[in-house]
């Protein structure tokens, strides 16, 4: 069994529960134990770092620290909570003056960020920890009816300073779970572009316009489905896909899958035990 | 000029150009015209275009001036990237080809087109304008020229990477917001904006920050980072597009908007709870006209596919949250120091 910390993403405590639930399926299958961290707080969603660049470092510090007490690397599920730790952790080790100031504060729990763990994806813990071969063998309904499209969204790539996983410009890991397991993935121009979530509330019509034409293209290019590793771009794409399309003047509609539900069902679980039936458009 | 041997050993190799043309006066729509050369190692695609321009069809036209990665001129998207010709090597652009041998050369997006690769910068300077992209001067004008303006090291480090902007525009053509709304301010305005914003010697700080928060301003940057990522002198855009939000939610008179009050609900519910208190985001965002009628008819909906997020009340609060709420208010009270010692 390979261990990690996992934490818990607000989103996925409420809209996205799926994600959770259907890791929570397969994690087992695949070799992988992930324990949950019910002391983690939100990690700021990419806004309290300008809020309060203090808070910020001492909330996501944090995070990190209960992860490195138990000695394991963190594991998030959500592409702007992997961003947000991850530029409070290159800020905390790049400053010692700050990790100083929040470690004072963190001995009152008893914990101490020393930055040890490192803060991972989900879908980088599939690809260069489980790896391709693995997830292949363990296969047993394989995609291979499917035309999929991969929707990296941005946190997972860009900054690409903060992320450094996939060139941002030709990403490649989310294809090569999709090859492994058995689905086929389809030149997708928007596979690097953003879905408008951090604007839906205060910008929404041109939220929607980023949405509409990443959902325009996949639907013009006959996918099955758009797959994406973030709950976020998941509830722009599924969510608002309806006001998207409308806005669009586009009268069609695409089935969007979280990352983990494609897992569970190339490894035999049922739409309905992962969740699918709980998307808005199905 | 020495050439390395490595150079004169490199065959030259066929390239072919496939660039964008639209001449608006004589094309009803746009087209490419592939053009195959002859490039060594070293040659740039601006060179190439050049060489182009002058052996092959005097009527492709681009802005071109210093050739060196300097005025920010020729900017365009290659392989599909906003970036400058003259810094962009062919052979470092053949490895990036969709189609192999073939790179593809376009206009900036997000800009109204006049010819082939030329685009209007006419939009792009009115919304410097619009924004005070410049330095109004808290000296006297008796006293200009007699006196000097002394300025800490501290606070040049502060714009002292947004001052490298060269207005080549390719972080305008890579935005996703503008790519949406061509009324946003656009990544170059806000940052030149913050800079402004952040020099002791500017006297309209309040009036440009009273702009930049208005709609279709700082709060419509929805995060993508594709500015930053793009530009050509690796200027950390998002940092001063969070400067000017951090300002806007320190300021009293700039705090009165939906994106202020989006980004203040996390500190308020972190602090509270340790989570996200995603039901109400919508209200203490928008008030609860907007979110009447832009969510209730989705909220029906969500209902009934149980995805609604819980009410407040059935939102749990992350374990330990008592330790963690002392922890977050003595950080309150640093902040708050490093307030009164910076106003000193």
């Amino acid at each position: 069994m390979k261990r990690y910390a996992y934490y818990l993403s607000c989103i996925n405590e409420s809209m996205t529960k799926e994600v959770d639930r259907s890791i929570d399926l397969w994690q087992k299958d695949l070799g992988l134990e992930l324990v949950k961290l019910h002391e983690t707080t939100c990690c700021g969603g990419s806004n309290l770092d300008y809020v309060s660049p203090k808070h910020f470092a001492l909330v996501n510090g944090r995070n990190i620290a209960l992860a490195e007490k138990m000695g394991l690397d963190l594991v998030v599920s959500c592409n702007t909570c992997l961003m947000t730790i991850r530029t409070a952790k290159k800020k905390l080790d790049e400053s010692p003056e700050l990790k100083k100031e929040v470690n004072e504060l963190l001995k009152k729990e008893g914990l101490e960020y020393r930055g040890t763990s490192e803060v991972r994806h989900l879908l980088w813990v599939l690809v260069d920890d489980v790896g391709l071969d693995t997830i292949r063998k363990k296969v047993t309904v394989p995609l291979t009816k499917y035309r999929i499209a991969p929707f990296y969204g941005c946190h997972i790539l860009r900054p690409s300073k903060v992320l450094g996983h996939d060139n941002p410009l030709e990403p490649s890991s989310l294809d090569q779970l999709i090859e492994a397991l058995g689905g086929k993935t389809i030149p997708f121009e928007h596979k690097n572009r953003c879905c408008g979530f951090h604007t839906l509330l205060v910008a929404e019509e041109e939220s929607l316009n980023v949405a509409g034409e990443a959902l325009a293209e996949a639907i013009e290019a006959k996918a099955d489905f758009i797959v994406t590793p973030c709950p976020l771009c998941h509830t722009v794409l599924d969510g608002y896909q309806s006001k998207a399309l409308k806005q669009a003047q586009i009268e069609s509609s695409i089935p969007v899958f979280h990352l983990s539900e494609m897992v569970g069902l190339a490894l035999g679980y049922t739409a309905k035990q992962l969740g699918i039936k709980r998307h808005m458009v199905s | 000029m020495t050439v390395s041997i490595d150079q004169q050993q490199e065959p030259k190799r066929d390239v072919t150009f496939r660039v964008f043309r639209f001449n608006p006066q004589v094309d009803s729509k746009s087209y490419f015209d592939d053009y195959t050369i002859s490039v060594e190692r070293g040659i740039t695609v601006l060179r190439s275009l050049n060489y182009i321009k002058e052996h092959v069809d005097a009527s492709l036209s681009f802005r071109a001036f210093c050739q060196a990665g300097i005025c920010g001129s020729c900017a365009m998207r290659v392989n599909g990237l906003s970036k400058l010709a003259c810094t962009a090597q062919v052979w470092d652009e053949l490895a990036k080809c969709r189609e192999p041998g073939i790179i593809k050369v376009e206009p900036l997006r997000s800009l109204p087109m006049i010819k082939d690769l030329i685009v209007d910068m006419d939009p792009l300077v009115s919304k410097m304008t619009h924004y005070s992209n410049w330095i109004d001067s808290t000296m006297p004008e008796a006293e200009m020229g007699r006196k000097e303006f002394l300025i800490s090291e501290e606070e040049f480090e502060r714009y002292d990477k947004a001052t490298d902007c060269i207005l080549c525009a390719s972080c305008v053509s890579e935005c996703s917001i503008l790519r949406a709304n061509k009324e946003y301010v656009s990544p170059a305005v806000l940052l030149k904006s913050y800079r402004m914003n952040v020099d002791s010697r500017d006297s309209i700080h309040d009036l440009r920050l009273s702009e930049l928060v208005k709609d279709h301003g700082v709060w419509d940057c929805t995060h993508c980072y594709r500015c930053q990522e793009s530009c050509v002198k690796s200027i950390p855009i998002m940092e001063a597009i969070h400067g000017i939000r951090e300002d806007a939610i320190a300021s009293r008179g700039a705090k009165d908007t939906s994106g202020a009050k989006h980004a203040e609900a996390f500190m308020e519910d972190i602090e509270k709870k340790g989570k996200l208190v995603e039901a109400t985001l919508p209200i203490r965002t928008n008030g609860i006209v907007w979110t009447l009628k832009n969510l209730l008819p989705m909220a029906v909906k969500m209902i009934m596919k149980r995805r609604t997020p819980p009410p407040p009340p059935l939102v749990k609060s992350s374990k330990g949250i008592k330790i963690f709420r002392t922890m977050f208010r003595e950080m309150s009270e640093h902040v708050k120091e490093d307030q009164k010692s910076h106003k000193k």
